[in-house]
């Protein structure tokens, strides 16, 4: 890999730099647990949030900050975006509180403002003419670094191996639609269910179904190499 | 089960969203036809590879900027509704001041135009009938023709026709214009038939000829007077109204 070569530099030195803040965001994680619980904590968060208790929102922001910035991530293959657009995101999901009626869940009505302003800012560079998402994933990689070290164990050959992949997998992401794209990370990286995904994208299900049918075959043809590299390994 | 419709619904097999009677249909296609077979196999080996990618983490917890930026944007509300609801003269300090001399100067010039004003402007009635639709000018450029209302000038100093005067003259006649002005003066003559030539002299004499000031509805006005004058006789005719300019 001879582009590999200088981004993996810089990436163990922000490792370094950063490694206070990776504990912390690992301790966050049970947090993150929590969020899934039902919708009857939804419902309470929500209205300790209307009522304007600030330490109500600052829980709200800290149970879904981390799903927000890996979909936003992901979807523009930028973190620096990625943390202006989840910032956004939040002020939002604050402006709207009003309008959350509790049909679905608060993590998947905050997925679809998040989904909707990636797309925004997605149409925002277009008509910039700037098409910064091929070179900005090795921005990503770095990163993407910080949060694989909670993987510890792994020796350093395959943890070499697994963020090549990694990036190999984004960088093919970033070639699909973004119609194409956010369904793919939707369900298979963040893990929703083909009907949350429909209430994140406003369609409904039987669109899921099938926009995902066509995104996994134009994604299975673009990681073919990856995949068959995968089966000799 | 054709390979195509194997492959269009591998999707939906992965998520378990198939009934169970056409997901056994596929899996015993899947057991023959090893194109498919490897088809799904490359899918969910894809599903694998986008389901370990490693979670992106935030540099920093967002929560406490969030609620900065929120704050700031109440503080910048709360500051555009004291602008909107603080007092006037306490937004525009000078403005008070300043009307106070506008005040005056606009009193003053209004109390002068007061002062000035005579009263009423007179009213103008038009008796029905009284005047036509387009008046009468009566002016040098556009001067009355004699008629009932308009009396022919009459002179105060005669048309000098000595010898001199037509001596030069042709042998045709001539039919002139002249315009008698609102003081009686001659204001223009002018040969309507003839030819000029040669009348210079005669010209000149017309135009020392001095009329009373013809009234029209109690202004003087301006009027033509046409003559012929002939080589036949040594007196002119007299003057003619446009009306019967021969007779």
């Amino acid at each position: 890999m001879g582009r590999a070569g200088t981004p993996r530099g810089r990436a163990v030195s922000k490792v370094v730099e950063r490694g206070g803040r990776i504990a912390m965001s690992a301790s966050e994680m049970p947090l993150e647990v929590q969020g899934l619980a039902g919708h009857a904590q939804d419902r309470e968060l929500v209205t300790s949030c209307r009522t304007g208790d600030p330490g109500a929102f600052a829980r709200l922001v800290r149970l879904h900050e981390g799903m927000v910035f890996n979909l936003a991530a992901r979807l523009l293959g930028d973190t620096e975006e990625a943390r202006d657009v989840a910032q956004e995101v939040f002020l939002q999901v604050y402006r709207m509180l009003g309008r959350f009626e509790g049909r679905s869940r608060l993590k998947t009505w905050i997925y679809r403002i998040a989904v909707n302003q990636c797309h925004n800012r997605r149409r925002f560079w277009h008509r910039r003419r700037r098409d910064r998402e091929q070179a900005l994933d090795e921005g990503l990689d770095a990163r993407a670094v910080l949060s694989s070290a909670d993987g510890a164990g792994r020796g350093p050959y395959e943890e070499a191996l697994r963020q090549e992949r990694a990036r190999r997998v984004q960088a093919a992401l970033l070639q699909l639609s973004f119609e194409h794209r956010s369904v793919l990370v939707l369900r298979e990286v963040e893990g929703l269910t083909c009907e949350e995904v429909g209430v994140a994208l406003g369609v409904p299900e039987g669109t899921v179904k099938s926009r995902l049918s066509r995104a996994r075959e134009a994604m299975r043809l673009r990681l073919r190499g990856l995949v068959e590299e995968g089966g000799r390994s | 089960m054709t390979c195509a419709h194997v492959r269009s619904r591998l999707s939906d097999w992965l998520d378990g969203g198939l009934e169970p009677a056409a997901a056994r249909a596929l899996q015993a296609h899947l057991a023959k036809c090893s194109a498919c077979s490897r088809q799904a196999d490359e899918l969910r080996a894809m599903s694998g590879l986008l389901a370990e990618l490693p979670r992106l983490l935030a540099p920093e917890p967002m929560a406490a900027r969030v609620l900065d930026r929120l704050e700031l944007e109440a503080e910048n509300r709360r500051h555009a509704l004291a602008l909107l609801f603080r007092g006037f003269a306490a937004a525009r300090p000078l403005m008070l001041p300043s009307l106070v001399p506008a005040g005056l100067l606009l009193v003053s010039v209004l109390a002068g135009v007061l002062a000035l004003d005579s009263g009423p402007l007179p009213e103008v009635h038009f008796a029905p009938g009284a005047w036509s639709a387009v008046p009468a000018s009566g002016t040098e450029g556009n001067p009355l023709f004699p008629s009932a209302d308009v009396d022919l000038p009459r002179e105060t100093a005669g048309l000098d026709l000595s010898p001199e005067v037509l001596a030069g003259r042709g042998e045709g006649s001539v039919f002139v214009e002249t315009v008698v002005a609102r003081d009686g003066t001659v204001a223009g003559v002018t040969v309507l038939e003839g030819s000029a030539e040669g009348e210079e002299a005669l010209l000149a004499a017309l135009r020392q000829q001095r009329y009373e000031p013809v009234r029209y509805r109690g202004r003087r006005v301006a009027v033509s007077v046409y003559r012929l004058i002939s080589r036949m006789e040594c007196r002119p005719e007299p003057a003619h109204t446009s009306y019967s300019p021969t007779s």
